[in-house]
Order: structure tokens, then sequence, then C-alpha cells
């Protein structure tokens, strides 16, 4: 006993000595850095708190209440939440939404490491970087006009097939393949991106190390498994990261795709909570319910808390230095 | 100088940063207030964009009046979302003087809300030696509750939007003639197109908007203008055992499963195959009354639209779907007075037979000319013993867009029959009215 407290006191004594007091003492670098916080830190927060925070813990309020956007406000407690967890069409929404962050991110994730490991040694792989990052800059309301030019029953892929003799194609933009199509759109436009991050974090590892592997007779995986992944580990959880957001937020893309280029909402189908939350409030045909749309929104919010938390501790490894 | 005096100092700037920010969202700065006793000011949120027919009506309009009177009008061509931008906005003190928009949309966020100013000057006002409110037609009143908790009214429409079953009467001269008086006779001209090889119906039936119609006209030709409210409104489900409601079901069946529509209309994005109709693909096509400003176009040459109303019922009242387009002035406006002055002066008759003629739309008032392709809609208005709304007037939260568009588009689209429309609806409908009572 005695001998804990005796190191205990040991220990500590010489870091209490060395720590300086708040305000004054330390080096001059750390005063100054201590007086430069508040004048770079505080027009930042001022910012953040007035833009983000208050307009949560308001959209927190609103959520508690029945109410049209404007006129009354009636308290109802917890209700809007557990009507948008009672509503069928909510969970459905939210299923689309999981569904694009879990299966649409693999297919990203698989596919742009695929094609960093292809790329690496590719020639021209500059051009080819530029062409495969380029869907990204497009506009998704692009694809979705484009999507009735190619798939309308007139359209592009029906003529091309009438030659092939298929005079009874596929209902392409029937509802129930509409949200498959998104998906399809989404891997497709969002691979480049993600691919572009991870080439950089590629390019990053010394050329020594594949040599290594190569002396050492290592396979194509095992040069990925060993030397790659592991250096690469950051950028990859960042990615990840940005991924998750991202996709949960995913609104615009469904709502031209879904066959409603202004004259209408897209079919109930291909709802994301985003969509969801965005009808509930303002689909401009019955009165707005913004209670019930912020009690999805803040659903949506807590679930993006949650999911990159859990994220940034699976990803968690020390960091390699080389 | 200490740490501390910079802290302040840093605060002071932030504070008059942020102080002038707000400044510049307020706009009620002493030099508008010296104009606003001249000529004035208002801002006016339209939902028409730069270059549509009704923008350039509009716009005319206003000129006209900033010469007449003076005055400056700072019009924004918001487009159709108009009136969703409208609602944050009510909670600030930045609100438009002047909005626009359909009934549907102005009802639920500024008349039911008691946010609407009542129009009493407006309506007492007079327009080419006529009093604003004999302008406008009892009829259209009597459906559109545009009046507030006093009985005042809160919108001055200045439009109105309908539909029918449209075609080419280049081509059908018979129909023009003679329109089916029945929905047998209805069954019978699409068995003629079909018989002669011809697609009878167009439907983009992406927009669930346009499939509901069938149902809730069905609805209301056989029970009368309301029934589907009633029907929606019936907190028990029991409403959709009558059996006229199944009939109307039935209807909307037959049409998805009786091969007349237009290949592909399961699985296409609008505006395609109202194209198709307007190229000739196919013969007929319900919707509104906006179509021919819409599809004129890519029409086909020498295409001449005509209407019909949906097939009446023998023994029924005649009446057609009309919604009212007009403005509306939000409590809050600063400058209500010169506001309901600009929407009386836009209801001159110059304005309203441009509106007819250049817009190709339907004027509110009855004596404002119209252009030869709505002569049809207009003639089936003026002869209608009554009218009723678009969905039935149906408003309650989300009803329409995840009860009656979703299980109704599995019905017009073909995947369920008009017994399992019924009971899915019942269903829907009776848990819809446990969550939201």
């Amino acid at each position: 006993m005695s001998t804990i407290t005796g190191r205990r006191n040991a220990v500590t004594a010489p870091a209490s000595a060395k720590k300086p007091k708040p305000g004054q003492g330390g080096s001059s670098i750390d005063r100054q850095r201590r007086k430069l916080l508040v004048p770079f830190v505080g027009p930042a927060f001022i910012f953040y708190t007035v833009l983000f925070i208050i307009p949560a813990i308001g959209a927190g309020w609103i959520s508690l209440h029945v109410w049209a956007g404007s006129g009354p406000m009636k308290f109802v407690g917890l209700q809007n939440y557990v009507k948008v967890f009672k509503d069928d069409l909510f969970l459905k929404s939210f299923g689309n939404t999981l569904l694009l962050l879990f299966v649409v991110g693999a297919a990203i994730f698989i596919l742009a490491f695929a094609m960093t490991l292809v790329l690496r040694d590719m020639a021209g792989k500059k051009i080819v970087r530029n062409v495969i990052f380029f869907p990204h800059l497009i506009n998704a309301l692009v694809f979705g006009v484009l999507a009735g030019f190619i798939f309308n029953p007139g359209g592009m892929v029906n003529t091309l097939l009438k030659p092939f003799g298929v005079t009874e194609p596929p209902a392409w933009l029937a509802q129930e393949n509409i949200f498959p199509l998104i998906m399809a759109t989404l891997v497709a436009t969002t691979t480049g991106y993600f691919t572009t991050i991870l080439m950089a974090g590629v390019d990053r590892i010394p050329p020594y190390f594949y040599e290594d592997c190569a002396l050492a007779g290592a396979t194509a995986f095992q040069r990925l498994r060993y030397v790659i992944l592991p250096l690469t580990w950051d950028v990859f959880g960042t990615c990840a990261v940005l991924w998750t957001i991202s996709s949960i937020k995913i609104f615009e893309i469904i709502w031209v795709f879904g066959g409603s280029s202004g004259a209408g909402i897209p079919p109930t189908q291909s709802w994301t909570t985003a969509v969801y939350t965005y009808v509930t409030a303002f689909s401009g045909q019955s009165t707005p319910a913004y209670g019930a749309a912020t009690a999805s929104a803040i659903i949506s919010l807590a679930l993006v808390s949650v999911l990159v938390v859990l994220l940034r501790r699976a990803m968690r490894r020390d960091a390699v230095e080389f | 100088m200490s740490t501390k005096s910079r802290f302040t100092r840093t605060l002071a700037v932030l504070a008059g940063a942020s102080l002038a920010l707000t400044a510049c969202g307020g706009g009620t700065d002493s030099p508008q207030a010296e104009q606003k006793q001249e000529g004035g000011t208002l801002t006016y949120w339209s939902m028409w964009k730069e270059g549509e027919p009704q923008q350039k009506v509009i716009a005319g309009a206003i000129a006209d009046f900033e010469k007449e009177t003076g005055a400056t009008v700072k019009v924004q061509w918001q487009g159709r979302s108009n009136v969703q931008k409208l609602v944050p906005a009510l909670n600030t003190n930045n609100v438009p003087d002047l909005v626009d928009g359909p009934y549907a949309k102005l009802a639920p966020v500024l008349g039911d809300t008691g946010q609407a100013l009542p129009l009493t000057d407006a309506y007492a006002a007079e327009v080419d030696g006529k009093k604003v409110s004999e302008l406008i037609p009892a009829k259209y009143v009597k459906v559109s509750n545009i009046k507030d908790a006093d009985g005042k009214p809160w919108m001055l429409p200045y439009s109105l939007s309908s539909d029918g079953i449209w075609y080419d009467a280049a081509k059908h001269p018979e129909l023009e003639s003679a329109p089916p008086a029945s929905w047998d006779d209805f069954i019978k001209v699409l068995d003629t197109f079909k018989a002669e090889g011809k697609t009878p119906l167009a439907a983009d039936g992406d927009i669930a908007g346009y499939n509901s119609m069938w149902f809730t006209t069905a609805l209301v030709r056989t029970d009368g203008t309301g029934a589907f409210a009633k029907v929606a409104a019936d907190k028990s489900g029991a409403a959709w055992d009558a059996p006229s409601v199944l009939a109307a079901a039935k209807k909307v069946e037959q049409i998805a499963q009786g091969g007349y529509l237009v290949k592909g209309y399961n699985a296409s994005k609008w505006p395609a195959q109202q194209q198709v109709w307007a190229n000739g693909g196919a013969e007929l096509l319900l919707n509104g009354s906006w179509i021919p400003t819409e599809t004129s176009t890519y029409a086909s040459e020498g295409f001449k639209f005509s209407s019909f109303p949906f097939p009446p019922v023998a023994g029924q009242p005649k009446t057609v779907r009309a919604d009212f387009v007009g403005w509306a002035i939000p409590k809050k406006a600063e400058n209500p007075k010169l506001a309901q002055k600009l929407a009386t002066f836009m209801l001159g008759k110059k304005y309203q037979d441009a509106y007819g003629t250049d817009a190709k739309v339907l004027p509110i008032r009855t004596d404002a000319a119209t252009s030869p392709e709505i002569a049809s809609v207009k003639k089936a208005l003026d002869s209608a013993d009554g009218v009723y709304l678009q969905n039935d007037g149906v408003t309650a939260p989300g009803y329409v867009e995840k009860i009656l568009w979703p299980i109704n588009d599995e019905l017009f689209l073909g995947k369920i029959k008009a017994d399992e429309f019924v009971a899915k609806m019942k269903a829907a409908q009776i848990g819809y009215w446990k969550d939201n009572s």
C-alpha cells in the first residue's frame, strides 16, 4: 500500500512541478499560442454555433411539436418520433438509406481499391485518373434527366436493342427498378472520386517497399495485405467517414431520377430518409408537418453520429510512420 | 497590451460584424421608408419563372402598374417552389408583400394557419367599373374555402386550372360533336380505337398526381363533390366499404388492365408519354388545362387541342374540376395596401384577356377572352352546375403523398386489382388516422 502511494507521489511530484500554472509561465511560444487561441478559434466557433448548433437545437425543439411551418405550434412531446418510427414508409426509406450506405459503399470501395491497384502500374495513369474522376464533377440532375433519354420506352437502350430482336424490353424505369438504377449510377459516379483520394495515399508509399516485396516473392494479394492496406489505412478511414456522411444526405439524384422533373415526387420505392424528410415538410400537396419532418431529420443526424463514431473506432490503428 | 484587452477588442469587432450582417437582412432603413410615402415599394414572389407565358403577362401588368402609380415592384420569379420558400420566411420579418400560387398550395400554409391578410380592400375595389367581388363567379368560391375564420376572403384568384380528356380535334371531329356521355360510352370509344389498331390512351405513369385523377374523379362523378374528401376523413376506414368506392376503383382497373394505355406508361419519365400523345402516338390523354401550353412546342403539325370532361354519370349534377390560382398577402407584409392595389390592378380585363389568349390558360373573369385551345374546357366550366378541387380538396398532412399516391399507383400501374386497392387503402387509412388525430 505504502509503496504504491509512495510511487504515485514520486511520479506526480515532478510532473506537477514541470506543469506551468494556467495563464502564466511556460515558454513564450506557449504563451503566444494561448493568446492567439481566442481570436483564431473564436470566430469559427461563433459561426459554427450560429449556423449549426443553434439550428440543430431549434430542430430538436420543433420536432417536439405539431407545426405547419408557421402559425400556432402544439407541443406533443416525443409523439412525432413514435409516429415516424411506426410509419412503414419511414422504415422503408431508412432501409434504402442503409442500402446506399453499405451496399453502394462496399461496391465503391472494392472497385476503388481494385482500380487503385491496376492504375498504379498503368501507363497514362494520370489521364485515366482524370477520366474516372470526371463523372463526379457532373451534377446529379444531369443523370436524372439522362435516365429519361436512355431508359424511356422509346429511349436509346430500347432503340439499340430493337435490331437484336428484343421486342419486349424490360420496363427499365418501372417504380421497382428505379432504386437499383440509382444505386448503379451512384457507384459509377462516386468510385472515381474515392479512387483519386486512395491513389494519393498509395502514391505516398515509397517504392522500396515494393522492391522488398518483389525480392521476397510476395504475390499481388500479399502486397495489398501487408504493404498497401496498412500504409493507406488512415486515408481509407477518412474516405469511409466521408462516404457515410454524404450517403445519408443523398437527395437530389433520387428526386430527379424518380420520374419527377418538376411535375411530381419520386415513387415511395426509392425514398431515402432525406426524401422522406423533404416530402413531409415541403411536398406542397398537403399541410406541412414540420414536427414529423424534423424528427426524421434528427433521427438521420443521430444515425450519422453513431455510425461515424463506430467507424472511427473500428478503423482505429496506430499510424504507421514511414 | 494585455490579453484581456485584446480579447475584448476581438469581441467588439465580431459584435460589430454580426450587427452589420443582421442589418443586411432587415431592409427597413429610413431612406426606404421615405420612398414608401411617394410611390412605395413592394416585393412579389411569383410562382412563374422568367420566360413562361404567364410570367410575361404578369410582368407586362407590373410594368403598367409602376408607370401608373410610380410604385416600385420588386419581383422574384421564383417558380413553383415559391410557396415552400414562403413557409420559413413567415417566421422572419422578411416576408414578401404578395405571393401567388394554386389554392391547394396556399391554403395549407397561409389560409388554414391564419397567416394570410383578409383582402377586404381588394374585394371592395372596382376594376373596369365592376366590383372585384362580382368578377369571381360564386360557384368557384363555394368549394374553395378562401375565407378565413372571420369569413373574410384571403385569396384573390386570377386564373383557374381544370382538367379534361384531351384529344386532337383535327383527327377526331366526332368527339367534338358528340363527346362520350357515360363511362360505357367512353369505354366504347376506347374499344373502337383499339379495334382500329390505335393506342387509345396515353399517361405519364410516373406522375402519381395524374394517376390519382382517375380514381378521385370517378368517385366524385358518382357520389358528388366532396365524396372523396369524406372517404379520406373517415377515421374508422369504413367508408372504403361503400359499393360506389369499389365501383370507382373498378373503373381504374378497367383502364389499367384493359390494354388501352400506351405501352411503357408504367416505366417512363414525364413528359415522354404526353409527347407521344401530342405526336399522334395515342388518341386520348386525361390531364390538366395546362396541356396546350405544355405540349404545344412539340405537338404534331395541325394539332387542334380539344377536350371533353371525364365521363359524366346520368342523374348527377354536371361538375368540373376548378382550382384557383391566385394572390395572397401574408399578415406580416410591410406594404399590404399597395399589394392589394397591385393585385386588383392585374385583374383588369386587358391582362385577363392576355392571360387567356397569350398564356392560353383559364382567366378567372368569365368575360375574359380565351384561346381556341382551351375553349372546350372554358365551355365545360361555364356550363357546369358545380366544381370540385384537385384531390377533392384533401390536404391532411401527408395523406395524399404517403397513402393515396403509392397505393393508387399500384392500381393504375396494373400491379393490384380494385378490391386489393380498397382493402389496402382502408388499412392504411385506419393506421394514418390512428397516428394523426
